[in-house]
């Protein structure tokens, strides 16, 4: 690392923060376009279907229909880039934007390896250091801030169908994210500390879902709803909205907005892994050191991804209604429960 | 930096009153938001900033916007007559609030004597003990005041409970 950064004429610090953004931006990236590709085969090979296949490299190689990836982003830049007459064109301009820079900047405090020493320097293998005093408080707020790309993208298309999405998509986002933050909060109690290094750390021995199970349960649930997925996937509705709130979005706005709902899932699994599953700990050893730690993280969130693809491919999705009251109702008396139990028992334990 | 965050959160706060589309407005009132929470985490206290995103643009003006989408008509109305007198007084009030904001900053005590100012950030630990230790009985009024209004708007509403 020192004799890198003395060729490049940088610190070690900033050689190592410019990595560190680069593989935080693209990572999510990268992962998130792959997941296109795995929900696309898991959805056939839970269907008993083929799924994409005739994509091929240089017309030979098909390699189990990942160059579908490829050919769907050459689409996406090729086509016409329309915007509807009646459209506000600034907002419609800019709302693939707002949703997409979310989706980017929520990975930003996820530790994805166990921090290392070298050269007298401690290096942490998440973008913001621990001690930045935000913590955990990070993702909430920018997955608090998603919910306007939903919003502008709804009420720039100047559409029924877009408006009725949107709303419905919006609302939803906005309900969940209560019984999400209680769930978070009875996890900040436990461990005495809301900066995610001292969560992961504070799971040495006993994952959080263990005796957070309740609160997993509230939290893996509402981050459905927040990621829009199934069988919370009220934004859009083929027979009776369209496609909600980006209906009239076409070629690489669409793209991108289409790839901020994977990177969100991407992110909410790394979240799920980080509160609830140990983030980088590996079972059974105690210090695992960077590239057996990065690769536990990494297994671990691909597990939980492919659980969302698996869920949407195997559950009806919900009423409308039934989801509002499941929100209201269900998740946030359950999450204020789970959090006093765990109030109680600190309590107790005094 | 600093000048950065301002200046998002000053023409946020200018487009916000100047656009006539509520819409564009309230979007802006969002960046002026966002410009605010940046400042926080200048001046060292990133739980304000981080409070300020979650509470003022992820939820209260989440809220406000679905209002005016469910309206139909999302311009702002032009007033009946214009009343030049409302114009000038309130021009006048802002122009007095600000020369006294110039001035108590000019004349204060931490600005004559410069200190290193306490750099160690302000955590959510620190907050919670100041809210629950050193502030409670303010606390469980706002609370009380809150529970209240909600109480008020939902018998307002729902005629048959």
């Amino acid at each position: 690392m020192d004799q890198l950064s003395a060729l490049l004429h940088m610190s070690p610090a900033t050689l190592w923060m410019a990595f560190k953004v680069l593989l935080v931006f693209a990572g999510p990236l990268t992962l998130a376009a792959l997941m296109t590709w795995v929900e696309r085969r898991g959805s056939a090979m839970i269907q008993d279907r083929i799924g994409p296949n005739r994509a091929a490299l240089f017309g030979k190689w098909r390699l189990l229909g990942l160059p579908q990836l490829a050919a769907d982003g050459i689409k996406a830049f090729m086509k016409e880039d329309l915007v509807p007459p009646h459209a506000h064109k600034f907002l419609f301009w800019l709302t693939p934007i707002l949703a997409f820079l979310p989706a980017a900047l929520g990975f930003a405090v996820i530790p994805f390896g166990q921090s290392f020493q070298s050269g007298g320097q401690t290096y942490h293998l998440s973008l913001l250091d621990p001690g930045n005093g935000m913590g955990m408080l990070y993702p909430l707020a920018i997955g608090a801030t998603a919910v306007y790309g939903v919003l502008v993208a709804a009420w720039s298309s100047n559409n029924k169908w877009a408006i009725l999405g949107g709303m419905r998509a919006s609302a939803q986002m906005v309900s969940y994210e209560l019984g999400m933050s209680l769930a978070v909060i009875s996890i900040f109690m436990t461990t005495g500390g809301y900066d995610p290094h001292q969560i992961i750390a504070a799971q040495n021995g006993m994952w959080n879902v263990g005796p957070q199970f309740v609160g997993f349960l509230v939290f893996f649930t509402c981050m459905f709803a927040e990621t829009n997925r199934l069988p919370f996937d009220f934004a859009e509705g083929e027979s009776e909205i369209v496609a909600g709130y980006f209906t009239e979005f076409g070629s690489m706005k669409f793209a991108l907005m289409y790839l901020s709902e994977f990177i969100h899932l991407v992110t909410a699994s790394a979240l799920i892994v980080t509160l609830y599953f140990g983030g980088w700990r590996v079972p059974f050893v105690g210090n695992p050191g960077v590239l057996l730690s990065v690769a536990a993280f990494l297994g671990k969130t691909l597990f939980f991804c492919w659980v969302f693809v698996w869920v949407r491919w195997t559950l009806p999705r919900f009423r409308y209604d039934q989801l509002m009251k499941m929100g209201w109702k269900v998740m946030l008396p359950l999450s204020l429960a789970n959090f006093l139990f765990h109030a109680f028992l600190m309590f107790r334990r005094g | 930096m600093f000048l950065i965050f301002a200046l998002i959160t000053l023409v946020g706060a200018l487009l916000m009153f100047r656009l006539k589309n509520l819409i564009t407005a309230g979007l802006s009132l969002v960046l002026c938001f966002i410009g605010i929470a940046g400042l926080f985490v200048l001046l060292g206290n990133p739980v304000a900033a981080a409070l300020q995103i979650i509470v003022y643009s992820g939820a209260i003006v989440v809220l406000v916007l679905f209002v005016i989408m469910l309206l139909a008509s999302h311009e702002e109305e032009n007033p009946e007559k214009p009343r030049s007198i409302q114009r000038w007084g309130s021009a006048v009030t802002v122009s007095a609030l600000g020369v006294g904001a110039i001035w108590i900053v000019k004349n204060s005590k931490i600005l004559a004597s410069p200190t290193t100012p306490n750099v160690d950030p302000m955590t959510l630990n620190r907050l919670g003990a100041s809210l629950f230790r050193d502030h409670l009985v303010g606390f469980e009024i706002a609370g009380l005041l809150l529970l209240a209004a909600m109480i008020a708007a939902v018998s307002l509403v729902k005629r048959e409970l």
